[in-house]
């Protein structure tokens, strides 16, 4: 059977620099990692010496997909160290922001990045024109996410409204009814795209093996905004507590840092958020999670692209609910934050799509970051997927080498990770 | 036949690409215009043989210099989107530290942080971020942080018809004005927006925020009036060099800095 | 006069609201400033407001305006579609004041069809100020003014609880019959005028010269050191002129989609204060400093304007001094400087700043900015930048230009340019020689014999052939400047019995720049034609016959009666300060010297404001004038 050398430089349909490296011989794994190869940008590094208005600004930029969960982190990180309070409704537009940018990630990736590997296609170029209706189906998703967030947070990417304190502009009553109803009117589409996935969910490897899996937790709600960290072996923690979790450490292979908490790796994201929290979803995502007979505590990485699209129609479900109670209280779109700026340090947390994500900044009294540390979802779940390979890769080895390729491909990117703020790139190295 | 067009990324957000597919469904016409042969965000296809590359990042080590030049071999045009490619992003406030120091101030305090030091290990080597302009020739840079969607398509046009980039060189007040909005002055802010480029649209502050000037500043700033504006309104002297380097400490650099 | 109680006028504004036919737009709150915007319930409406950030200018001249949809391969243009009809509710008499000025502007010599189209489409409800806002001195301008009539459909006066309305049109009064209302009671009527002369009362702010007399003050005070005292802090970031309602300058783009096929023109708000403002195709900037730029906003307000459309343009809304974060653009401090430092006496104009009414009926003949189609019937490349288009108007008409006279070519998804006709006047076709500097030109180039483009004009002044009867004519010609000359040129040598002798003088950079080889030496052949050729440099071993040196060292080849001889000076804009002092000297009278001036003449229809040198519409005065009409004109030669 010889050698299997696969080595794929920069892979693809993945945000960030990522390269996936596999040398087999006579049946047996002599060698397989994921290696992480983006330029790193010291963002810890250079934030310091900049103002605490600046901050959610600065570290919006190290990454644009999840720029919204970055900002947010950054505020509660900042607002935490300067004791500011927030309002109900700078509570609920802020969930409503972690939404859209939930929705509009989450299309992005299973509609556009996993549909093709599902259709054998390439990319979702050539579905275009092959499957037309579904794709304009999931583009009219896509654009009316980004609407979303554009009317929440003034713009998709790098959003400009959300401030330490609150909002600098907030939508009116009327843009928050007209979005409702353009919600309402897309969940029949939104139907319409996961039908497609469950008639093609089969395809998606029957791979298990078992981790931790880390993510916020609440009470009384589907932690997305607030919460402690949960862990499915069980415990929580305050946010305050998380480099006990988080215990990052440096590989030689990897410009990213890696995590692990009491196992040797742990993962987050959609599907950590579903494992921990399935009881509080809305009951049309649990109704689809049962569709594809998803439950807690499901162990295959590959279940994390069903846990995204079940966490699409919950994202909706609470859209609803959170617009409906944000008109019910009425909104005030000329409430502006009032703090006083203190020296002292704040850690925020929120789950983003890829999953719990910590910023933790040091001020002094003028307001001027001292020190900044950023722990990024998609390191925390670097340290997993070197793991998955190292257990799948065995299984892999009597199938054509394109096959273990794509198996392994599709493994990476069903973490979703986007490299470029873990740093960042995919790329299969092969050897047989 | 259909230029064709490959995307490329170095140390950056990719929010440029992600931008470029927010176009939604207009990126169905752009590839109408051009075959994207190379879009390693959101397509697997990928292939050397491009006539026009879209670059997004801002070049760091010796690798991502010996890869742009590669680039720039290959492409017939090479077009920059986004501030950290056109001025060195944010990530180029990095630049007032050396990478060692910055290095230590990032990984020291972890297991294995050793392997990072030095320049023996070519992931972690020679990091300083520049923009792609000082490295290679780009023929149109798209600014901004990040790039407008409809911008990127009235480029594209305007190469594809052999127009003159519409790329204003007025300030950021003309549209922040255009949209009725209130002075950002007047809220209590400070804004770049006189001496910044336009052609963004204003979105920041017609969203309540500051300009920050991410898309450089226009060919002739009146930074010296400016800056007596910003001392009137209460900024120290040092409240402006942070102002004025969040995005452009290129300027500074390329002045020699003091 | 009719009175409303608030409350059923809140049902009278509800009311149109709820009426499908109607666009109700009205002042609201924005933060703690005002904006006009659409109303969605009567209880947005706030008739209190001060000023709006703003002018209603917008209605009518838009931020960002469709001018026409085109298609590219069909050549077509289409107007867009007509707008539902608006009723714009609140305006305060100044901005009442501007819409008048603009309707002066632009239903003057070319009335400009899509304004008229907005304007005709709209109903406007003034209302008197409740207050004034810190920078208004409407006040102070209408000191002196006394009662002028303002152009509205329907006037509100706050009497405390109820409102005075007055009818100002039959539509104004048709619509008021909707409401509510009961005749005025005489001390209503005299309580209403008082509201009125308390509001202007309330927005002065001691401005020492009033605006009859600003044309004299700035006449005298062009050259103060003042206008570079203020523009050393000055941001050049347009915010005066983007806020003003009586600016009124635009900027003309083409916007093709992503299909390379379908577009639109558009045209948006551009501001004399920025530095592209004036830049011409080759590049050049005619007001690169900005203390030109700063000290032309003023002029035009209280000395172009009221030159040439009889009113000072400003009306006292203070919008600019409150826009402007150095706070150097408020009129009232610029113009109390300019009166301290001045020692003359400021004698009055009859120019105020109030245009009488507006007459609404005025008709506009054809669409002033779709171009004809016509077809480029011939094709020669001159030189390496310059090429010949022989064109025909598919209309078959001639274009029935004079010398003189430019066109604006049009292609579409690229824009327009202003390029002279060569040609001399009659047959079907007309000649263009294009030299490729630009977006419009660079696409010229690029086209076959039968291509389509588009062709508005002729626009502008010629020469004046009639004047020129029975003189001898020296004309002086640099590089390009030979392009509209030579429509003269064969004009005079088809006419050659009506002209004294023709002397001709041209110029260029290198022999490989020079024009029309052929035609050149049929004139030097043509018996009572005196011609002299020279180059700026010649590269050794060049073939040139003629002399090497500057213009003005040819020009005392030639031997004319001064008094008796028209010159005819056409070159690039740093040849004519020496010719024009050579030909002086000579002893020419200055009004026998003829020149023909460029410009950024964007739209050539005198509206959009580039082409102006000091007060002058190059487009529509010129581009020829009498040296003597515009040599004192500052900014003519500089």
């Amino acid at each position: 059977m010889g050698e299997i050398n696969i080595n794929v430089e920069h892979l693809t349909r993945v945000e960030g620099h990522g390269n996936i490296v596999l040398n087999a011989k006579d049946g047996t794994v002599e060698f397989v990692q994921w290696q992480v190869s983006e330029a790193p940008r010291f963002f810890e590094s250079f934030v310091r010496g900049r103002p605490y208005n600046e901050l959610s600004h600065i570290t919006s930029r190290i990454c644009g997909i999840c720029s919204i969960g970055h900002s947010l982190a950054s505020l509660k990180a900042t607002e935490a160290a300067m004791g500011i309070q927030i309002t109900e409704q700078t509570q609920i537009l802020r969930r409503l922001a972690i939404h859209a940018e939930n929705l509009q990630s989450h299309v992005l990736h299973v509609g556009y990045l996993v549909a093709p590997d599902l259709l054998g296609a390439p990319s979702v170029v050539p579905l275009a024109s092959s499957h037309t209706d579904a794709v304009l189906k999931i583009v009219g998703l896509h654009r009316l996410a980004n609407e979303f967030s554009n009317l929440v947070c003034g713009r998709t990417v790098h959003p400009v409204s959300l401030i330490v304190g609150g909002f600098s502009h907030i939508p009116s009553e009327k843009q928050l009814k007209e979005i409702r109803q353009k919600w309402v009117d897309a969940i029949p589409d939104v139907v319409a795209v996961a039908e497609i996935v469950l008639s093609l969910a089969h395809k998606l490897p029957n791979f298990t093996r078992e981790t931790e899996f880390i993510a916020l937790t609440a009470d009384d709600e589907y932690a997305i905004y607030d919460g402690d960290i949960g862990s499915t072996d069980g415990g929580r923690w305050p946010v305050a507590e998380y480099l006990d979790i988080t215990n990052e450490f440096v590989v030689p292979h990897s410009t990213a840092k890696y995590t692990k908490h009491k196992r040797e790796s742990y993962m987050v994201g959609a599907l950590a958020r579903f494992n921990l929290n399935y009881d509080k979803m809305g009951p049309l995502a649990k109704e689809w999670a049962g569709k594809f007979g998803l439950q807690p505590v499901n162990h295959n990485p590959f279940m994390n692209n069903v846990a995204q699209l079940v966490e699409i129609v919950h994202s909706i479900e609470d859209t609803l609910a959170q617009i409906d109670k944000l008109l019910e209280m009425g909104v005030n779109v000329n409430e502006r934050p009032k703090y006083e700026v203190k020296a002292g340090r704040g850690v925020g947390a929120v789950d983003v799509p890829r999953g719990i994500l910590f910023h933790d900044y040091t001020y002094d009294d003028k307001g001027v970051c001292v020190k900044a540390n950023c722990i990024i979802p998609t390191n925390q779940n670097h340290n997993n997927i070197n793991l998955d390979f190292q257990a799948i890769a065995p299984t892999l080895l009597n199938l054509p080498e394109k096959e273990i390729e794509l198996t392994l491909e599709m493994l990476v990117r069903a973490y979703d990770p986007c490299i470029s703020c873990s740093t960042h790139y995919l790329d299969v190295q092969w050897k047989r | 036949m259909k230029p064709k067009v490959a995307f490329f990324d170095f140390a950056s957000c990719e929010g440029c690409q992600l931008q470029v597919v927010n176009l939604e469904e207009a990126i169905l016409d752009v590839l109408a215009l051009v075959d994207i042969v190379s879009f390693r965000e959101a397509m697997k296809e990928h292939s050397d043989d491009y006539d026009i590359a879209i670059i997004e990042g801002s070049i760091a080590r010796p690798i991502d210099i010996d890869r742009i030049k590669k680039i720039r071999e290959q492409a017939s045009i090479l077009i920059t989107i986004g501030a950290c490619a056109h001025l060195g992003g944010v990530q180029r406030l990095g630049n007032q530290w050396d990478a060692e120091a910055n290095k230590v101030e990032v990984y020291e305090r972890h297991p294995g942080s050793e392997i990072t030091k030095g320049d023996s290990n070519p992931y972690f080597a020679q990091i300083k971020h520049r923009a792609v302009s000082e490295i290679v020739k780009v023929d149109a840079a798209i600014p901004g942080c990040p790039i407008d969607s409809n911008e990127f398509g009235k480029v594209l046009v305007a190469l594809l018809t052999g127009k003159k980039l519409p790329i204003p060189d007025y300030p950021v007040c003309v549209e922040c004005k255009k949209n009725e909005n209130i002075c950002v002055f007047e809220t209590g802010g400070f804004c770049m927006g006189p001496v910044a480029r336009a052609g963004c649209g204003a979105p920041c502050p017609t969203h309540g925020g500051e300009c920050e000037a991410c898309r450089g500043y226009v060919d002739h700033p009146h930074t010296q009036a400016h800056g007596e504006v910003l001392k009137k309104y209460g900024l120290s002297p040092d409240d402006i060099m942070t102002k004025r380097t969040m995005y452009n400490y290129r300027d500074f650099e390329d002045k020699g800095g003091d | 006069m009719k009175i409303i109680s608030k409350q059923d006028f809140d049902a009278f504004i509800n009311a149109l609201i709820q009426d499908e036919s109607l666009d109700v737009e009205g002042v609201k709150a924005k933060g703690d400033k005002f904006v006009f915007g659409p109303l969605d319930t009567a209880t947005e409406l706030r008739l209190d407001y001060d000023v709006t950030i703003l002018p209603p200018k917008k209605y009518f001249l838009p931020q960002y305006e469709t001018m026409m949809h085109f298609d590219i391969s069909t050549g077509k243009a289409t107007a867009p579609a007509m707008d539902t009809k608006k009723v714009i509710v609140g305006v305060h008499p100044y901005d009442l004041i501007a819409i008048q000025q603009m309707d002066k502007y632009f239903f003057d010599t070319n009335v400009d069809d899509i304004y008229l189209q907005k304007r005709k489409n709209s109903l406007l409800i003034g209302v008197m100020p409740a207050k004034a806002s810190e920078k208004a001195f409407y006040g102070d301008l209408m000191k002196n003014a006394g009662t002028p009539e303002l152009h509205f459909d329907l006037m509100v006066t706050d009497l405390g609880v109820l409102y005075a309305v007055l009818p100002g049109t039959p539509e104004g009064a048709q619509l008021l019959s909707r409401a509510t209302s009961r005749d005025a009671q005489p001390q209503e009527i005299e309580a209403a005028k008082n509201k009125r002369q308390e509001a202007i009362d309330r927005a002065t702010r001691g401005l020492k010269v009033g605006p009859k007399a600003w044309h004299s003050l700035l006449s005298n005070n062009y050259m103060s050191s003042i206008w570079k005292e203020m523009a050393d802090q000055c941001l050049a970031c347009g915010s005066c002129t983007l806020v003003c309602p009586t600016c009124f300058c635009y900027d003309v783009n083409d916007e093709v989609g992503l299909d390379l096929n379908t577009g639109v023109r558009t045209r948006t708000w551009d501001g004399c204060l920025l530095r592209d403002f004036t830049k011409v195709a080759p590049g050049e900037i005619f007001r690169e400093d900005i203390v030109e730029r700063y000290r032309h906003r003023i002029n035009r307000k209280g000395k172009y304007l009221p030159e040439s459309m009889g009113f000072v343009a400003c009306v006292g809304c203070g919008r600019c001094s409150s826009q402007c974060v150095p706070d150097i653009a408020d009129p009232v401090n610029l113009i109390n400087k300019l009166a301290e430092a001045t020692m003359d006496t400021i004698p009055d104009t009859n120019m105020g700043h109030v245009p009488e009414k507006s007459d609404l009926g005025i008709i506009a003949s054809d669409s002033l900015y779709i171009p004809r189609t016509a077809t480029i019937r011939r094709m020669m490349k001159l030189t390496k930048t310059e090429t010949f288009f022989e064109i025909g108007l598919d209309d078959g008409q001639p274009l029935g230009h004079v010398p003189g006279q430019f066109v604006e070519v049009s292609i579409y998804g690229v824009g327009e340019a202003p390029i002279s006709v060569s040609s001399p006047p009659g047959g079907n076709t007309f000649q263009l020689i294009v030299r490729n500097v630009g977006d419009l030109t660079n696409k010229l180039h690029s086209l076959s014999e039968g291509d389509k483009i588009g062709i508005r004009g002729p626009f502008g002044t010629g020469f004046d052939t009639e004047g020129m009867r029975g003189k001898n004519i020296l004309f002086i010609g640099g590089g390009l400047g030979i392009v509209p000359m030579r429509s003269l040129i064969k004009y005079v040598l088809n006419n050659r019995a009506d002209y004294g002798k023709v002397m001709i003088l041209y110029g260029c950079k290198d022999p490989s720049e020079l024009l029309f080889k052929d035609e050149i030496s049929q004139w030097e052949n043509t018996p009572g034609v005196e011609m002299h050729r020279t180059v700026d440099t010649c590269a050794e071993g060049e073939n040139w016959d003629g002399q090497v040196g500057v213009i003005t060292t040819i020009m005392p080849m030639v031997t004319f009666d001064p008094l008796n001889t028209i010159a005819v000076v056409v070159g690039p804009p740093i040849m004519y300060r020496f010719v024009n002092r050579d030909l002086l000297n000579m002893g020419m009278p200055e009004e026998n010297i003829i020149v023909s001036l460029e410009r950024r003449m964007k739209c050539g229809v005198g509206k959009c404001g580039h082409c102006q040198i000091n007060g002058i519409y190059v487009c529509k005065e010129g581009p020829v004038f009498n040296y003597k009409d515009i040599k004192d004109e500052p900014e003519a030669f500089s």
